[in-house]
């Protein structure tokens, strides 16, 4: 398990940064979500029939019930995913699992060692 | 494999928290919080408002009932206004008082603090509940686990039917629960609630907030130099150390931090404030309330640990009203006012006339023409109402209705309308306004307009 030394700044003309790697993938898993989604919602639902749900004011057609539905679940998969990413991105570092890159824990003690006029019957 | 750093040991297990109890407060603006937090979401589906439950989400309706408030799905944009709402009020709040949300509000935080209560409650305080875990398992030990997680259960699947009781009207799912009688979507939700709230407030605890939480990775970025923070005072602790009361921590080069250790102790994410902040804080204030009470018996002032600012710190002064303050409060405000003054002048009617498609216009003898619509007519007061329509903008339009306007609370009514207009009216399209007005509340008024076709010319052929 030898682990190669490398410089996190340097830069590899034709190789994707992090950043680069990180927007594409959300773009591109968050376009493939909204594609299916889509697909297997208006399989099932009939976008004419919205109408008489009488939720919009306005009488939309099936091209433009399409259209919007495929951006609502892109912009929700898009959500979804940069947050996800960011999460990960910004928390805990590789290794941490393994026990890498933690503060030491806290040491404690009976708070009444070395001092002696600390009753600990007064905490809980 | 190269060698950890000084300070870092490879393959430590994370120990587990055990938070000891505090009192002081802060712990008991908590415990209010609590209280008023829980008491709010297990009392509301039982109070009656108006002969409605006072909170209830009844989604095959498609219609939510709040404190005797009826919305509609029309009334969507009121649930868009209220996220903003939600949002400002984040940002707001932590931008002056920084994570008072995780310390005090936060569901999380909240049903774990109930949770540990009844872990205290059965397995004892902190070094009872330490020597518990690390015993053998003797009959005494699998009986107070066993209790523990029943009570832990009982309580989660409370919750579980309280949720699902601001969903489906609360009374009918208790008698639906005692008579085993559940459906398959209220069983499966109550179950899922319950289960979620056992293994988030009994499990997982601060994991939550360490590691899946955003906000708690965002709230950094709301943060300035004058945000209220939990913060040790270096400069008037360090160095720390044991000592007795009746020492002289100046002639023995002390600082006012007694090392005690309490602050790390009472801690629920278990780190060690004195570190300086960190983003596993959660701001609950567990070390103020405990560190002033070790100040008050060393008899010393109180306030080593407590909230202050990074500038408070620094150099003693912190402004309450910065740019970002006030932007978010006004926003705030405007959103607010907004909200309340479009709620209370909204109209509890809704109507629209659709033409009939199958024909533009009858003529009729007596150079008459006719003209078909459906009025589609919502009450969405709780009372029923009877309605007038007229014609505002042209007196020759007799109206014939199909029934009378006349609507019960909340029904929802489709109702034929033929408006006749002599021919000498007019030519070609007439716009129309028509007015619909309760007669017992002139308040409830909507005017709509309306399309009527004429013919081209005296003659045309039909």
């Amino acid at each position: 398990m030898a682990e190669e030394s490398y410089d996190e700044t340097r830069e590899i003309p034709g190789r994707w940064t992090e950043r680069k790697r990180d927007v594409g993938t959300v773009l591109w898993i968050a376009f493939l979500a909204a594609c299916a989604g889509t697909f297997v919602i208006f399989a099932v639902v009939d976008p004419d029939g919205l109408n008489d749900a009488w939720v919009l004011p306005w009488e939309m057609g099936r091209r433009l019930v399409y259209s919007l539905g495929f951006l609502f679940l892109f912009v929700v998969s898009l959500i979804a995913g940069a947050l996800t990413a960011f999460m990960i991105r910004t928390g805990p570092r590789r290794g941490h699992a393994h026990g890498r890159g933690q503060p030491p824990v806290p040491e404690t003690h009976p708070p009444e060692e070395n001092n002696p006029d600390l009753d600990i019957g007064d905490f809980r | 494999m190269t060698e950890p750093a000084s300070g870092e040991t490879l393959y430590r297990k994370e120990p587990k928290i055990y938070p000891r109890q505090v009192t002081g407060r802060f712990a008991r603006l908590r415990q209010i919080a609590v209280w008023v937090l829980l008491g709010l979401f297990y009392l509301l589906p039982w109070i009656t408002i108006g002969g409605k439950q006072a909170m209830l989400f009844d989604l095959p309706a498609r219609k939510f009932y709040l404190f005797g408030l009826t919305f509609w799905p029309q009334d969507f944009v009121y649930l868009a206004l209220l996220l903003i709402t939600a949002g400002l009020s984040l940002f707001f709040f932590t931008a002056l008082a920084g994570r008072l949300w995780c310390g005090f509000a936060c569901p999380q935080t909240v049903w774990t603090e109930v949770f540990i209560w009844i872990e205290r409650w059965i397995e004892g305080d902190r070094p009872k509940r330490m020597k518990l875990d690390a015993a053998p398992w003797t009959t005494g030990k699998i009986l107070r686990k066993t209790a523990k997680h029943v009570v832990w259960i009982v309580f989660a699947a409370w919750t579980g039917f309280t949720f699902v009781g601001f969903f489906t009207p609360v009374r009918e799912l208790g008698q639906n629960v005692l008579a085993l009688s559940l459906g398959p979507w209220e069983t499966f939700w109550t179950i899922f609630y319950a289960f979620a709230t056992y293994g988030n407030a009994g499990f997982l605890r601060e994991q939550v907030c360490k590691y899946m939480c955003p906000y708690a990775r965002f709230q950094s970025a709301m943060f300035d130099q004058d945000t209220l923070i939990i913060s040790y005072d270096t400069e008037r602790g360090e160095p720390r150390g044991g000592r007795r009361k009746s020492d002289d921590r100046v002639a023995a080069g002390l600082g006012d931090c007694i090392n005690c250790t309490l602050c790390v102790q009472v801690c629920p994410t278990g780190i060690d404030i004195r570190d300086g902040l960190q983003y596993e804080c959660i701001a609950c204030a567990a070390c103020v309330d405990v560190c002033d009470q070790v100040m008050d018996k060393m008899e010393y002032p109180r306030g080593l640990i407590r909230y202050t600012t990074e500038n408070a710190l620094k150099h003693g002064d912190t402004h309450i009203f910065r740019p970002r303050v006030l932007v978010y409060g006004l926003l705030l405000l405007a959103i607010f006012t907004g909200t309340v003054w479009s709620m209370t002048t909204r109209v509890p009617l809704r109507a629209d006339l659709i033409r009939d498609r199958n024909a533009l216009y009858r003529e009729l003898p007596g150079g008459v023409v006719e003209n078909v619509y459906t009025l589609k007519i919502t009450n969405m007061d709780a009372r029923g109402h009877r309605y007038v329509m007229a014609v505002l903008n042209n007196d020759q339009v007799e109206i014939d209705l199909g029934r009378p306007l006349e609507l019960a609370a909340e029904e929802v009514a489709g109702i034929s309308v033929r408006l006749r207009l002599p021919q000498s009216a007019g030519q070609g399209v007439q716009t129309l306004d028509i007015e619909l007005q309760a007669s017992d509340d002139p308040s409830i008024r909507k005017v709509i307009k309306a399309k009527a076709l004429m013919p081209m010319s005296s003659g045309p052929s039909s």
